[in-house]
């Protein structure tokens, strides 16, 4: 600790010595930043003002596609080749900072004027720790909900979004019109990481986690899940679509009810033709626990960096840019202290509301270094399931089981 | 009217029906870049947009810096071609002018070397490429690493072509005083000519869309080729469909383009019987 | 030396010198990536030692590890029926359409080009496409099927775990068609018309010039179109992602996604490795098929 101290005042000291001896001479640091750029164009924009606000600095942005993300860091990482920073899926953070391919920034957070910890969320903060220590910055924050089209409702009678699982399959039931072309709700239940963000939720309102998924609340939540599948209520394509298909239906009408995230409202204020609302997740009982996924990305700096001060800066500035996140680029600050301005649009402004009381519930994934491994046993489990391969408990237990070589 | 001019008005009428059905997908593409991104998914489904939109177009071609990006695509398919031609052109005449148990093991380990999807080979690649330090001439890197990926193909077709070329003008151009390499590049090759140059352009137009390995291995954005930009589109909950159908609209149009212009090469190519 | 150059100029080392720098290209750039994967399936393989070839052995564990998954038959069935499935249906219809763009009828030549489209579509957009034509509720293809009277009530193509395999079966049939019918055409173009006529003037019927002439003269092109369209179904990728994902619970995984998926999803580099050395078998026999065809070759 104190000759990691050292070297750090050390370097410290010679950034200072070189700055103030040799201003105009100086090369400006390359730094290295990899994201998405499928994000409102959030990453690059902040990358490239830091870039044109900082003279002793220049930053190369690389775009990556959301599936390839973390397989080019392995790659890049396993070659010495990694970027200086990197913005991470929060499920896929552990696997680089519990095996110290990330930069331990505990101490450099807590002497930072501008990263404060107890600013933000708990949830998403806790995806950036590993074994008590910070290795990252949440970037921004999500969360899912219950979508319902309020016109639909009216038309059979309804008066409020459902509060339990129990309702809301009723709800559903009273909604579905094949007829019409309309289901009583759609979701995504795919075979990938989109199927476990949408299940773990219910998993955890019945009284479980991602380490025990074999409760008698989330037997019962799977048995719901099948129940609107086999009685017709969701299309049988929730198992095959991810979420932002699954909603585009919602928007054209086709479905009364849609689970999914802030992420849809600029394209449901302008593609639905009706009205719609958004309540919170239905629980399991009437004033039950409530419980809701986390999505978005944590900003990390990768221990291989050899410019870890102007790597911190960055972040330091990106974060600093926090009120900006909502009205620029449509994102969620990860922290309770940033009010988000009203959008003049009142659906969306009240959406957002509900969204940030579901965000006080929201958990991450993990952290958890093999968390893809947990994914595919949850996300299997509920496709076994659904397509009546196995019933919701054994469909459970299996993955309990398969859940527990992993975790321990 | 005879019959004759009959039965080819009605297979003329049938060959356009199945050509519509077979390109629907393609309609399908230009269709979804002008629909609004809910429309996509209304049941039932609707042929014509509702109200066109044609902001994707504009606004992915400066947002996405696609000239750039395209003319990587050129320079990366125009690489993979012409070491494809060049390399494989001399094996492909080699395997068809014997007829031994060497040039059976030669073809099968041309096609064994296909067996990995390049997904499962780029790994390795990469790790390679990066301890020879050719990352840092990435678009040269993925244009070696597509052009092996391109050549059994090639090989297998050019091959073909090579059998029909008669063995007995190349033996009189040899009985003539001309060496083998004198035969082969004055008398075989032209030849051969038409199959070589269909094979080419169907190289050609697969590497254009070559994605996996320069994803990987080409990390400076301003010398990736469209296929990865194109990538970029697909975000973590959320697809902007109309800009990724606009963005390949964009892409792949100029290429249909020089395509249907060529066609009538790549057809005579075919019925002239040089490719067999 | 300079009988060695000799023979390069005018000799066997011609020869050998022009399918030496092909091979010699291949194994730098095919060969290795190859040997390096054979050899990870037998190692302990993880973020740290990705980069270098040397690892802790395991011995045959992974293929162990593999074959015990309990999906392990349900992949090794729906990557059989995936291979037999797009190649039976590229293989037939693009020969059905090969004999009928061959009868050379006014815009025949014009309109087969056409279909070569399918080659310069990305695959990120045909995957989509067909994921929304195969679509239960707002698919095209149901909509054409319930508007021809042919089904009555949807079908699932991509979520029921009965036809999620032809989902992507029938996307990939799509994909092929093109290349079988050009290379099938090409091999028609090349049997003498003189051997059609002496069979008319002998009395044999469309069927039986078709199974008398037509197929073995066409033996070898055969050989080359169903050895390269079971190389090609093997690393047939993109539309798996975009269509099922492999899903619903693994009716539609086929080995190259399987291999794709504990790679580059689940990060076990190890398996994905000796799952892609398994799928090895199968182009062996693609190989095999391959070569013997070239036996049947008539030189020009």
């Amino acid at each position: 600790m104190i000759s990691r101290r050292l070297t750090l005042l050390g370097a410290l000291a010679m950034v200072g010595v070189s700055t103030l001896t040799l201003p105009a001479l100086a090369e400006p640091v390359k730094l290295t930043i990899w994201g998405l750029d499928g994000d409102n164009g959030l990453i690059p924009a902040l990358a490239k003002e830091f870039d044109d606000k900082n003279d002793d600095v220049v930053v190369e942005f690389r775009a990556i596609a959301f599936d390839e993300l973390v397989n080019e860091a392995l790659k890049a990482f396993a070659t010495n080749q990694a970027p200086d920073i990197i913005c991470l899926d929060n499920p896929d953070f552990a696997l680089f900072s519990s095996r110290g391919a990330m930069l331990d920034i505990t101490d450099r957070v807590a002497k930072s004027d501008v990263i404060k910890t107890d600013l933000y969320y708990a949830g998403p903060l806790a995806s950036a720790m590993w074994d008590g220590k910070l290795y990252g910055v949440p970037k921004a924050t999500n969360t899912i909900a219950l979508f319902y089209n309020k016109d639909l409702f009216a038309k059979a009678g309804i008066a409020e979004p459902p509060t339990t699982w129990d309702q809301l399959l009723e709800d559903a039931r009273k909604l579905n019109d094949p007829a019409n072309n309309v289901y009583g709700i759609t979701w995504s239940a795919r075979a990938n990481e989109e199927g476990t963000f949408q299940f773990l939720p219910w998993i955890q309102m019945g009284g479980g986690s991602f380490k025990e998924v074999n409760t008698a609340g989330a037997i019962k939540a799977l048995e719901t899940w099948k129940t609107m599948l086999d009685e017709k209520l969701a299309s049988q394509d929730v198992l095959s679509q991810g979420q932002w298909d699954s909603t585009g239906t919602f928007n054209a009408g086709n479905a009364a009810m849609a689970i999914s995230g802030p992420w849809e409202l600029g394209r449901m204020a302008t593609d639905a033709k009706f009205d719609w609302g958004v309540a919170l997740l239905p629980t399991e009982t009437e004033g039950g626990a409530r419980s809701s996924a986390m999505g978005d990305f944590n900003w990390g700096i990768f221990a291989s960096t050899k410019h870890p001060d102007e790597s911190f800066r960055a972040i330091e500035y990106f974060v600093s840019q926090s009120e900006r996140l909502f009205p620029e680029f449509s994102n969620i600050p990860p922290r309770g202290d940033i009010p988000l301005p009203s959008t003049g649009d009142a659906k969306k402004d009240a959406a957002l509301a509900v969204f940030q009381e579901q965000l006080k519930y929201a958990q991450p994934r993990g952290p958890h270094p093999e968390w893809q491994k947990i994914s595919k046993a949850i996300y299997d489990a509920v496709q076994a399931a659904m397509t009546g391969q196995m019933s919701p408990k054994d469909a459970l237990d299996q993955a309990q089981a398969t859940i527990k070589g992993i975790v321990g | 009217m005879t019959t004759r001019g009959w039965t080819n008005w009605a297979m003329l009428a049938i060959a356009l029906a199945l050509a519509a059905v077979y390109l629907f997908p393609l309609y399908w593409m230009y269709v979804t870049a002008l629909k609004s991104g809910s429309e996509i998914f209304a049941n039932p489904p609707t042929f014509w947009p509702q109200a066109p939109v044609t902001d994707a177009f504009p606004m992915v071609w400066e947002t996405r810096t696609m000239a750039t990006y395209l003319s990587n695509s050129v320079l990366i398919a125009a690489g993979v071609t012409a070491i494809t031609v060049i390399l494989g052109s001399g094996c492909a005449y080699v395997l068809a002018r014997y007829r031994n148990v060497w040039i059976d093991v030669g073809l099968f380990v041309i096609l064994m070397l296909q067996v990995l999807p390049a997904s499962v080979m780029v790994t390795p690649l990469f790790v390679a490429f990066s301890q020879l330090g050719l990352l840092s001439y990435p678009r040269t890197a993925v244009i070696l690493a597509a052009a092996a990926k391109a050549m059994p193909f090639f090989v297998v077709l050019v091959r073909a072509t090579f059998m029909t070329v008669p063995r007995e003008l190349e033996e009189a151009a040899m009985v003539d005083g001309a060496s083998r390499a004198g035969a082969f590049f004055r008398i075989v090759l032209p030849l051969a000519r038409n199959g070589i140059l269909v094979c080419a352009i169907l190289t050609f137009m697969s590497a254009f869309g070559e994605y996996i390995y320069s994803k990987s291995i080409i990390q400076t954005p301003g010398l990736q080729p469209a296929s990865v930009g194109l990538s970029t589109f697909v975000g973590p909950n959320s697809r902007d469909w109309s800009g990724i159908m606009a963005y390949a609209a964009i892409y792949v149009t100029p290429i249909l383009a020089i395509f249907v212009l060529l066609q009538r090469r790549i057809v005579s190519g075919l019925t002239s019987g040089a490719l067999k | 030396m300079t009988r060695i150059f000799r023979s390069v100029r005018d000799g066997i080392g011609f020869d050998i010198l022009l399918i030496g720098a092909a091979l010699l290209f291949l194994v730098a750039f095919a060969g290795v990536p190859l040997i390096y994967n054979v050899l990870m399936s037998f190692q302990q393989v993880d973020m740290f030692n990705l980069g270098t070839f040397m690892r802790p052995l395991v011995g045959f564990a992974n293929y162990a590890a593999v074959v015990a998954q309990p999906e392990f038959w349900m992949v090794a069935r729906n990557t059989l029926l995936f291979v037999v499935g797009s190649i039976g249906g590229q293989f037939v219809l693009g020969f059905g359409l090969a004999l009928f763009f061959a009868r050379g009828f006014p815009g025949a030549a014009t309109i087969r080009g056409l279909f070569l489209v399918s080659w310069v579509m990305p695959g990120l957009v045909v995957g989509a496409i067909w994921g929304w034509i195969l679509a239960g509720d707002f698919g095209v293809l149901n909509y054409l099927l319930k508007s021809l009277g042919i089904i009555q009530s949807n079908i699932f193509w991509k979520s029921d775990p009965n036809f999620s395999i032809w989902a992507v079966i029938i996307a990939n049939i799509w994909l092929g068609l093109a290349f079988n019918m050009l290379l099938l055409s090409v091999g028609l173009h090349g049997i003498p018309r003189e051997l059609y006529e002496a069979a008319r003037v002998d009395g044999a019927n469309t069927w039986q010039r078709f199974w008398f002439i037509t197929l073995p003269m066409m033996r070898s092109t055969i050989g080359a179109v169903l050895s390269l369209g079971l190389i090609a179904t093997l690393q047939q990728f993109d539309l798996f992602p975009a269509i099922t994902e492999g899903g619903p619970a693994n009716s539609s995984m086929v080995s190259q996604y399987w291999a794709w998926q504990a790679s580059f999803k689940l990060y076990d580099f190890a398996k994905g490795a000796t799952i892609s050395v398994m799928m090895l078998v199968l182009v062996l026999i693609a190989s095999v098929i391959y070569v013997r065809s070239t036996r049947h070759e008539v030189r020009g």
